[in-house]
């Protein structure tokens, strides 16, 4: 036990150090066979494996701090955010959380299905330690917030799962608590109830709350949080500013589909560079050029697709290119006149698609794929930095532009 | 592990920390503010002296629980509303259900089975015993199955966890007040009013709520382990109506088997007492009393212990 684990927190303070957790793998099936089974294995020594979900995870946040997790499924997110809100213990490790702990974990947010909104409302502000007066004083800021005023005194199983969702998320960020976890919610609602779900998290963050925030959608990620976490496999790859750890788990996430994108396709990309103005750096504002060689086994009419991503597979910037490609190597260079992106690592992303003559060569399925879509080069480029966006504010995608303004 | 390497990707030029402000944590890393994992991969197994160990501490325990009893209040309240709210008789179950067992009892025991009742009238003698073992079997019958039947609850709020069973044992416990009332209605009805000894009735009470509680939070704990308890409980209480004296009378063993009786079943001696003290104006049988009272705060203790101890694994297999 670390010596520090008997120190005062203040409240809404998080610690958590060197967090182990671990199940068992199979733990479902529960038939009678497979239990004589397990216990036939068990009697001749075989123990089932522990698998680990997280592995040595610690962080610190302060109270009002905001924290964005990622990591791709199953890397242990949703684990971690059980065992902070004390659902679940840790096998190893320490952990403090200070304060009331409001957590939206499971979009199914219908507490209890027989109990109206209402009821629910008030159940779960006892169990995050409220009084009744305290759930009164808040409930019509709840009620407005879900667009429930018709609805409120309804079941809850008769509820869409928008409104369940709705429900949910005003009750776990209006009840004030200390520390507030939202899972994978946004994904869910439609446009307007996601902005002002951000608009309540900044509220939230600004009126002294601690925010760990759990999504895919990056954009919304680093329009919320100050700091990210990224986590892959329970083990921890990266903690701080949440630029910079949103940056490397995208270019991980990228290297990922490289790694499975196949060397089979009909055409290749044998090389590619990418050069700023005059053969230097790449620099915002100004020229790009990338230079490719591809190579083609048989003689093709195709469209190129050159993007520039940062989300894995989304580009910014999408340019197009109609081309005759003959058998055998052909260079195919690209100039982009003034680069408008910030300061950053892109990444580059290639696709060829074939036209219809192709398809004699008895490739139907796939004839029109040439070259699949996927990354191809690192675009690091330099020069200003993005203006920072308010807090709440999603930026799909960094685009740079030169501006003049005028004031009166 | 591909994911990895993307970390020791080289970064843009001057790309720093940027307007972040410093991260809270020790920095070990490359850059300010950013920690990255090192090359190495964490042990495949954690060190033995980082386990973690839940401190629990019976007295530390109760006072948490005494801290939640809002939230056991209000979750009792639920599960009357809950469980009314749906039925068409509604509230009316609670009355029903007793009144049924008592008929069917009657029928069947008094005309089959001729029990002695000693000039009480039968369907007294067996509706007196039944609200004990209706109050036991309702918090077991429901507050066994409370933790599996409100995994979504326990899977997003933290709470003592046995102010589920707790609080299932407390709607029974309305119940119980209410088929109390219809209780004075069949005095009413067979003339025959409740004996002055009826002041025995909360320590027979106590005796009762700690076995109950006991049982409730051993179940309850255990079914979320092993799902087969499920099954079986329901089938258990049948069983138990009939190895509880609520249709025969408890002075059909020998004074020895009362004892022993007793402390295999500490509902026996309750039930025995409730028609002594309310129904014939005896004092209840004090050592077979005694046996059940101390079988029962056994029960309670080891539940209590025993609930706290799985609690901690709960989420993991729910």
């Amino acid at each position: 036990m670390s010596r520090s684990g008997t120190a005062t927190v203040p409240v809404g303070a998080i610690r958590a150090e060197h967090i182990w957790k671990r199940f068992r793998p199979d733990r479902q099936r529960r038939r009678v066979a497979d239990k004589l089974h397990q216990a036939r294995r068990y009697l001749q020594g075989h123990r089932r494996p522990w698998s680990w979900a997280l592995r040595d995870v610690g962080f610190a946040l302060e109270p009002g701090e905001s924290l964005g997790l990622v990591g791709t499924n199953g890397s242990g997110k949703s684990t971690l955010l059980k065992i902070l809100t004390r659902v679940m213990y840790p096998h190893s490790g320490q952990v403090r959380v200070a304060g009331r702990v409001g957590a939206l974990i499971e979009v199914a947010a219908g507490i209890h299905p027989e109990l109206t909104g209402r009821e629910n409302t008030y159940l779960y502000g006892t169990l995050l330690g409220l009084t009744r007066a305290d759930v009164t004083r808040r409930f019509d800021d709840i009620v407005g917030f879900a667009e429930l005023e018709r609805a409120i005194d309804r079941q809850v199983k008769y509820y869409s799962s928008g409104m369940k969702m709705r429900l949910g998320f005003a009750v776990a960020a209006y009840l004030e608590p200390d520390v507030l976890l939202v899972d994978e919610v946004l994904s869910v609602g439609d446009a307007s109830f996601q902005q002002r779900c951000l608009d309540r998290m900044r509220e939230v963050l600004a009126g002294g709350t601690t925010l760990i925030y759990v999504s895919h959608d990056l954009p919304t990620v680093e329009a919320t949080c100050r700091q990210g976490l990224w986590l892959h496999q329970g083990v921890l790859q990266a903690h701080g500013p949440v630029r910079e750890v949103l940056d490397r788990y995208r270019r991980a996430v990228e290297e990922r589909i490289e790694h499975t994108a196949g060397a089979d396709d009909p055409v290749r990309l044998t090389s590619i560079t990418c050069t700023g103005p005059d053969g230097a750096y790449v620099q915002s504002n100004e020229p790009l050029t990338v230079t490719m060689q591809l190579c083609s086994d048989t003689p093709a009419a195709a469209v190129l697709h050159l993007g520039i991503c940062e989300t894995p597979g989304h580009p910014i910037l999408l340019l197009r290119r109609d081309l005759r490609l003959p058998a055998g190597s052909f260079p195919v260079t690209c100039v982009v006149e003034h680069l408008p992106l910030p300061r950053g690592s892109y990444s580059l992303w290639l696709s060829v698609s074939g036209h219809r003559e192709f398809e004699g060569a008895g490739r139907k399925a796939r004839a029109l794929d040439l070259l699949r879509w996927g990354p191809v080069a690192n675009l690091v480029v330099a020069g200003p930095e993005l203006e920072p966006a308010p807090v709440g504010v999603v930026r799909a995608a960094p685009v740079l532009a030169r501006t003049h303004w005028d004031h009166g | 592990m591909t994911a990895l390497e993307g970390a020791r990707r080289p970064q843009p030029p001057g790309a720093g920390p940027g307007t972040a402000e410093p991260a809270p944590v020790a920095d070990t890393g490359t850059e300010a503010g950013l920690v990255v994992r090192g090359p190495a991969n964490p042990p495949p197994e954690p060190p033995r002296h980082l386990r973690y160990r839940r401190h629990l501490h019976l007295w530390s325990a109760l006072r948490e629980l005494w801290g939640a009893r809002h939230i056991t209040r209000t979750l009792a309240e639920r599960w009357i509303l809950v469980r009314y709210k749906q039925a068409f008789l509604g509230i009316a179950w609670v009355v029903i259900t007793p009144l049924l067992y008592m008929v069917a009892f009657s029928l069947l025991f008094q005309r089959v089975a001729k029990v002695d009742t000693g000039g009480v009238p039968y369907n007294l003698f067996v509706y007196v015993a039944l609200l004990p073992w209706m109050l036991f079997s309702s918090s077991v019958g429901s507050g066994g199955t409370s933790l599996l039947t409100n995994i979504p609850l326990l899977n997003k709020v933290y709470c003592p966890r046995e102010v589920f069973p707790i609080s299932f044992v407390a709607s029974a416990g309305v119940d119980f007040a209410i088929s109390t009332g219809v209780l004075g209605l069949l005095f009413l009805i067979y003339r025959f009013p409740p004996a002055a000894t009826a002041y025995w009735v909360p320590v027979l009470l106590g005796v009762l709520v700690m076995f109950t509680l006991g049982v409730t939070l051993i179940i309850s704990a255990l079914v979320v382990y092993v799902r087969d308890l499920r099954q079986m409980v329901p089938m258990l209480l049948q069983i138990g109506i009939f190895a509880t004296p609520v249709a025969w009378k408890f002075s059909q063993l020998s004074e020895q088997g009362q004892v022993w009786y007793s402390l295999l079943n500490p509902l026996a001696p309750v039930i025995d007492g409730m028609r002594r003290c309310v129904l014939y104006g005896q004092a209840p049988r004090l050592v077979p009393l005694a046996v059940g009272a101390a079988a029962a705060a056994v029960w309670l203790l080891v539940g209590y212990v025993i609930f706290k101890r799985l609690e901690t694994g709960i989420a993991d297999v729910a």
